[in-house]
């Protein structure tokens, strides 16, 4: 747990431990279920990890061959495949793949394409030519479309774009081709730990109940904000932008209060379980919203200790209803 | 700090002008607060405080000192404040440099007064040992572990309650010389505790739009217009004041922060003065 500290009552930390305590003890979906084996030894760095000499093993990522002796070089769990030996570290920087949906920040406008920050060791790039021109026609980049790039992204802007290769020194290639790619405006960023976000089907979540758009991106960026209809992306042009801004803001045109106390609940609710560690999907994620309405705690007392033991207890309690239907 | 987007910078003033912050704050919401004392045992108090993601140290020393030749009957307390590296990477080497600065001279003017001594929110008088040979200095210092905006207020959060935690330890005098240093006896086990009723809080109220906001995030403070920071004791008089940003306030709007600080912060003093005693309950 880390970053939230809340101060916590008696009953409520004795709570709070029993519901740790019974998480250990369960097994969580991840792969050590599959395997199964029977306990996940965990490693530091420098530890021994035994294998039997005899097999000509494998020697993968994170360990090495030490006097004979291999030791891991990393602070994870160790993982056997048939004869393959390597060990899997539980926290580490974003590890990007083919077809991974993420979400960046333009830090920097070069030469026919954009640098974008995503949380990896190396910026992102994203070409020009990988990004629909606001006309929506199809047709080769001219000097003037290369000059007029700050009209599609500036500097700062968020974008939702996805993996389409990698370069030769290991940077990302991104597309934003499709029409649900693009800039994201109207509502808030936020950063967690890559490792609790897993790669599934859909990373775009549009919430009816709340008219909120979700967009998990694997990188660890998380954008919540209010629902824009696929296709009103991209193509809006600075200009415009800031002078229906400056026009919003004299009407007084915001994100309906409604909407706004949606968005709200559901980044408290993100929040909350990357300080738990707990992986996060858009169920675990609109379940800790709804929680929180049942039991009418404020948008603010979300991140307090009543909703802090509430859902630590609802894990242990879905993990152990897990546990025996598999069993 | 990250930039951020146009369309997210609509967000927070857009957020801010209809009551509900990003985190779901209202306006005059202070984010919650831990404190910690006793965090630096070699020091004769300290103090840790948190208040949402900001995360800053107090560490109070006293020694052994001569008073100035202007003030023989006070003590001398000086403040430093230093932003270290690890809050943000523009702190590295010297780029901290004017923000502690700025940071030092908000906090000496709100809790020292002036440069005569007089209206200090700590009292100097209480510090003295043998009028004009003997007296203590009270090295204050601040650091800035980790920076999420409203850095003044926590500072002053983390000195008040680090002076709670403050034990002086009691001096004897033995041979009184008429000119020279006497000499004089520092008792290791009796304490002297310090009184911070009169010490005040500092609450900064950040203009941003046509509203002002108590506790802003950097996200936040990175729209402000302008931000006053006002320091109150206990019984609601103003110690000290200061107005940060570039845009002018038109006098009334002054008066106005003012008075909104001047209540938002007797709530801050209910709350540190609560974690003070269950500090100090703790540790008995």
């Amino acid at each position: 747990m880390r970053d939230l500290q809340p101060s916590l009552n008696q009953t409520q930390r004795v709570r709070l431990q029993s519901a740790l305590r019974q998480l250990h003890s369960l097994p969580s979906s991840s792969s050590s279920l599959l395997y199964s084996v029977a306990v996940a030894v965990a490693v530091a760095v420098a530890d021994p990890i035994h294998v039997n000499h005899e097999d000509n093993i494998l020697k993968g990522h994170g360990t090495l061959d030490c006097d004979g002796e291999v030791v891991a070089t990393l602070c994870g769990v160790v993982e056997r495949v048939n004869k393959l030996v390597y060990v899997h570290a539980l926290q580490a920087r974003y590890k990007p793949e083919v077809g991974d949906i993420i979400v960046g920040r333009v830090i920097e406008i070069a030469p026919k394409r954009w640098r974008l920050e995503i949380n990896f060791s190396q910026v992102a790039v994203l070409m020009l030519s990988s990004m629909n021109l606001p006309d929506g026609i199809q047709r080769r980049r001219t000097a003037v479309d290369e000059l007029n790039m700050r009209s599609i992204f500036e500097e700062n802007d968020v974008i939702c774009a996805e993996v389409r290769g990698f370069q030769h020194d290991g940077s990302l290639h991104l597309q934003a081709r499709s029409q649900k790619y693009g800039k994201l405006e109207r509502g808030q960023l936020l950063t967690v730990p890559a490792y609790l976000v897993k790669r599934r089907k859909k990373h775009f979540h549009h919430l009816e109940q709340y008219g909120v758009d979700l967009i998990i991106g694997c990188n660890g960026f998380i954008w919540v904000g209010e629902h824009v209809e696929a296709g009103e992306n991209v193509g809006m042009l600075v200009e415009d932008q800031k002078k229906t801004s400056i026009a919003e803001e004299e009407s007084g045109s915001f994100t309906p209060l409604e909407t706004r106390k949606h968005i709200c609940r559901i980044a408290n609710a993100v929040r909350l379980l990357s300080a738990l560690g707990f992986t996060l999907t858009v169920e675990a994620i609109v379940d800790t919203a709804e929680a929180s309405l049942a039991s009418n705690i404020e948008i603010n007392d979300m991140l307090g200790a009543k909703l802090f033991v509430q859902t630590v207890e609802r894990e242990v309690q879905r993990r152990a209803s897990m546990v025996r239907k598999k069993g | 700090m990250v930039g951020l987007s146009e369309g997210e910078k609509h967000f927070i003033r857009g957020g801010i002008a209809q009551d509900l912050r990003s985190d779901g704050r209202k306006r005059l919401q202070f984010r919650s607060i831990s404190v910690e004392t006793g965090v630096i045992p070699q020091a004769n108090g300290s103090a840790r405080v948190r208040l949402g993601a900001t995360d800053v140290i107090a560490s109070i020393k006293a020694e052994l000192g001569k008073p100035s030749i202007l003030r023989p009957d006070k003590g001398k307390v000086s403040i430093f404040v230093d932003c270290s590296p690890t809050a943000a990477p523009m702190f590295e080497g010297r780029g901290g440099e004017e923000l502690s600065n700025d940071l030092s001279v908000a906090l000496q003017r709100c809790l020292l007064g002036g440069t005569s001594g007089a209206g200090a929110g700590i009292d100097l008088s209480s510090l003295i040992i043998v009028d004009g040979k003997v007296c203590w200095d009270l090295y204050i210092d601040g650091l800035v572990i980790s920076s999420d905006g409203n850095l003044l207020d926590a500072l002053a959060a983390a000195i008040k309650v680090a002076l709670s935690n403050t034990g002086i330890p009691k001096v004897s005098v033995l041979g009184a010389s008429s000119d020279e240093q006497p000499d004089v006896d520092v008792s290791d086990e009796e304490f002297l505790q310090f009184d911070t009723s009169g010490v005040p809080v500092i609450v900064t109220l950040t203009k941003v739009g046509r509203h002002y906001i108590v506790d802003a995030t950097s996200e936040e403070e990175s729209q402000m217009s302008s931000a006053i920071s006002v320091s109150v004791n206990r019984r609601g008089q103003i110690c000290g004041l200061t107005k940060r940003g570039g845009a002018g306030l038109d006098p009334s709007v002054v008066l106005d922060m003012i008075s909104v600080a001047n209540s938002v912060s007797q709530q801050l003093i209910t709350v540190l003065d609560s974690e003070i005693a269950a500090a100090e309950a703790s540790e008995e």
